[in-house]
C-alpha cells in the first residue's frame, strides 16, 4: 500500500525532500544533522528497512559511547557496565513507548504507518545520541575533576535533556508535516517518553556509581533514587 | 597578517563570510598566531601584578585556555550549528569561532599597554594597600575581557546572520555556542588556575593536583559558606 501523498512543508526549517546520497552511516548522520527533513521523507516514502535499522543501530551505539564517558567517573567495570546500561535502557524505553507513540499519532490525526513512526522514533534517538557524543569531551573533563555522583548525575541529565530535546523537536516537526491539527497527544507522549527514560536511571541503577550487582535488588522510583543518592553523598 | 587583523577588526560580514567559505590551513594558522600573540601578551599583563614569573606562566596559559575550549567544544558546536539550521559545516563552525577568538585576541593585545599603565599605578604587592591593588587589577581585567568578549561576539553574530540568512537562527546558534564555551571555559580556567595569582599563595604554573575539584563545586561551596 502506498503512503498518502504529502505536500512539502517546512515546519521549524524542516525541508521535506528526497535523500539524494547513497545510504551509509556517514551520510545518514550528516543528513540527520543538516537536513533531517530528508530522513523523514525517506522513512515515509520508501518501504526499505535499511534506514530505520541504521538509525536504531547508530542511536544505540552513540548511547553506548556516551556510556563510556559516564563510566569514566568510577572507572573499572563501569567502563563496560555504563555503556551496556545506556544502550539497554534506551532500547527498553523505545520498545515500551513505541505502541503508545503510534496510537497517540493516530489520535492526533497524523497520517503515518507504524514503520514510519518507528523510524521517526529511531531518528529522534539517533539525533539525541549524536548530540550526546558532542557533549562527551565536556562530560569527560568534569568526570575527571570530581568524585561526586550527584554532581555528575545532574550534569549528565542536563546534557541528556538538551540532546533529547533536539530529538523530540525532530519528532514533533515530523508530526507537523504529517498532521494538520493540534498535536496534543504527541506532546503528552513526549512527557511519557522522558518519564520512562528517567525511570530507567532507577530501574538499571547504578549507571554512574559503583555496584556489586548489575541490576538493583530493590524497586524504586527515580525521584526516590535521586534523593537517596544525594543523601548518600552528603553522608560521605 | 596585518591585512587579516584589519579585516577582523572591521568585522565586514561580507568579507568574513567569503573567508569562511574558503577557509584554508594558512588562514587557520594565522588566526591561531593572532590568538597566541594577542592573548599571550594580554596574559602576561594578567599575571604581572603578582610577579614577573606569574606573568610568563599566564602568557602561556591564556592562549592555551582558548585553544582547549575551542577543541573541547568543536564537535558540539558543529552539531549545534547544523541542527539549528545555520548551514555551517564542522570546519566552518570551528573557523568562525577561531575568527571570533582572534578578534578578541587582537583587541586584548591592543589594550595590553593600557593594562601596563594601570599596573604601574596600582598599589604593588607587599605595600600597605596591596589588597586594594589586587581588587583594582582584578576588576580592570574583568572589564577588559568582558569588552573584548562582547565585541568579538557581536562580530560573530553579524557573520552568522550573513551565513545563515536569518537573524533568529544566528541568535540561537550564537547562544548555543556561548553557553557551551562558557560552561567548558569556566571549568578549564579553573583547572589552569592561577591566572592573576592570589597575594597569599605561591607563584605556580598550576595549583597542586589541578584536575581535583571543579569550578561549579567551588561556586556552590562559596554560597554554602555565605549562607551558613
Amino acid at each position: 500500500m502506498n503512503p498518502p501523498p504529502i505536500v512539502p512543508t517546512t515546519p521549524r526549517g524542516l525541508t521535506f525532500e528526497p535523500m539524494p546520497e547513497p545510504q551509509n552511516a556517514a551520510s545518514i548522520l550528516e543528513t540527520l544533522l543538516k537536513h533531517p527533513g530528508r530522513i523523514v521523507h525517506e522513512l515515509h516514502h520508501r518501504g526499505a528497512t535499511a534506514l530505520p535499522l541504521w538509525l536504531l543501530a547508530l542511536g544505540l551505539l552513540g548511547m553506548a559511547f556516551y556510556g563510556v564517558v559516564i563510566g569514566a567517573l568510577s572507572g573499572g567495570a563501569q567502563f563496560m557496565v555504563a555503556p551496556a546500561k545506556m544502550a539497554l535502557g534506551t532500547l527498553l524505553a523505545m520498545i515500551i513507548c513505541l505502541p503508545s507513540l503510534y496510537i497517540f499519532t493516530c489520535l492526533d490525526g497524523i497520517e503515518a504507518r507504524i514503520r514510519t513512526v518507528s523510524g521517526l522514533l529511531f531518528a529522534a534517538v539517533c539525533l539525541a545520541a549524536l548530540l550526546l557524543i558532542g557533549f562527551a569531551p565536556v562530560g569527560w573533563i568534569f568526570s575527571q575533576s570530581t568524585d561526586s555522583v550527584p554532581l555528575m548525575g545532574a550534569l549528565h541529565l542536563l546534557f541528556w535533556f538538551i540532546a533529547v530535546g533536539f530529538g523530540l523537536r525532530l519528532l514533533n516537526a515530523a508530526g507537523a508535516i504529517f498532521g494538520r491539527g493540534a498535536r496534543t497527544h504527541l506532546k503528552l507522549w513526549n512527557l511519557i517518553f522522558v518519564l520512562v527514560c528517567l525511570q530507567m536511571t532507577a530501574t538499571l541503577r547504578p549507571i554512574i556509581g559503583k555496584s556489586d550487582t548489575f541490576l538493583p535488588r530493590e524497586k524504586k522510583f527515580f525521584i526516590a533514587h535521586w534523593i537517596d543518592s544525594m543523601k548518600g553523598a552528603k553522608a560521605d | 597578517m596585518i591585512q587579516i587583523s584589519k579585516a577582523l577588526i572591521r568585522g565586514d560580514a561580507h568579507e568574513l563570510a567569503a573567508w569562511l567559505t574558503a577557509f584554508d590551513l594558512e588562514r587557520a594558522l594565522r588566526c591561531c598566531l593572532l590568538i597566541l600573540v594577542g592573548c599571550g601578551i594580554y596574559g602576561a599583563t594578567l599575571g604581572l601584578w603578582r610577579a614577573p614569573l606569574q606573568g610568563a606562566f599566564t602568557a602561556l596559559k591564556f592562549p592555551l585556555l582558548i585553544f582547549l575550549t575551542c577543541a573541547g567544544n568543536a564537535l558540539l558546536n558543529g552539531m549545534l550549528a547544523q541542527v539549528l539550521g545555520s548551514g555551517l559545516s564542522f570546519r566552518q563552525t570551528s573557523s568562525a569561532i577561531l575568527l571570533s577568538f582572534a578578534t578578541a585576541g587582537i583587541v586584548l593585545g591592543a589594550i595590553s599597554p593600557l593594562i601596563l599603565f594601570v599596573l604601574w599605578n596600582a598599589p604593588p604587592l607587599g605595600s600597605a594597600a596591596d589588597v586594594t591593588g589586587h581588587s583594582i587589577v582584578l576588576l580592570t581585567h574583568v572589564g577588559v575581557i568582558a569588552y573584548a568578549g562582547v565585541l568579538a561576539n557581536h562580530r560573530l553574530l553579524r557573520l552568522l546572520e550573513k551565513m545563515s540568512g536569518s537573524r533568529s537562527t544566528a541568535r540561537r546558534v550564537l547562544f548555543g555556542w556561548l553557553a557551551g564555551n562558557l560552561f567548558l571555559g569556566a571549568q578549564l580556567a579553573w583547572t589552569l588556575r592561577p591566572f592573576i595569582g592570589s597575594p597569599q599563595l605561591a607563584v605556580q604554573f598550576l595549583r597542586g593536583d589541578p584536575l581535583r575539584g571543579n569550578f561549579y563545586e567551588a561556586v556552590f561551596h562559596a554560597f554554602e559558606h555565605l549562607f551558613h
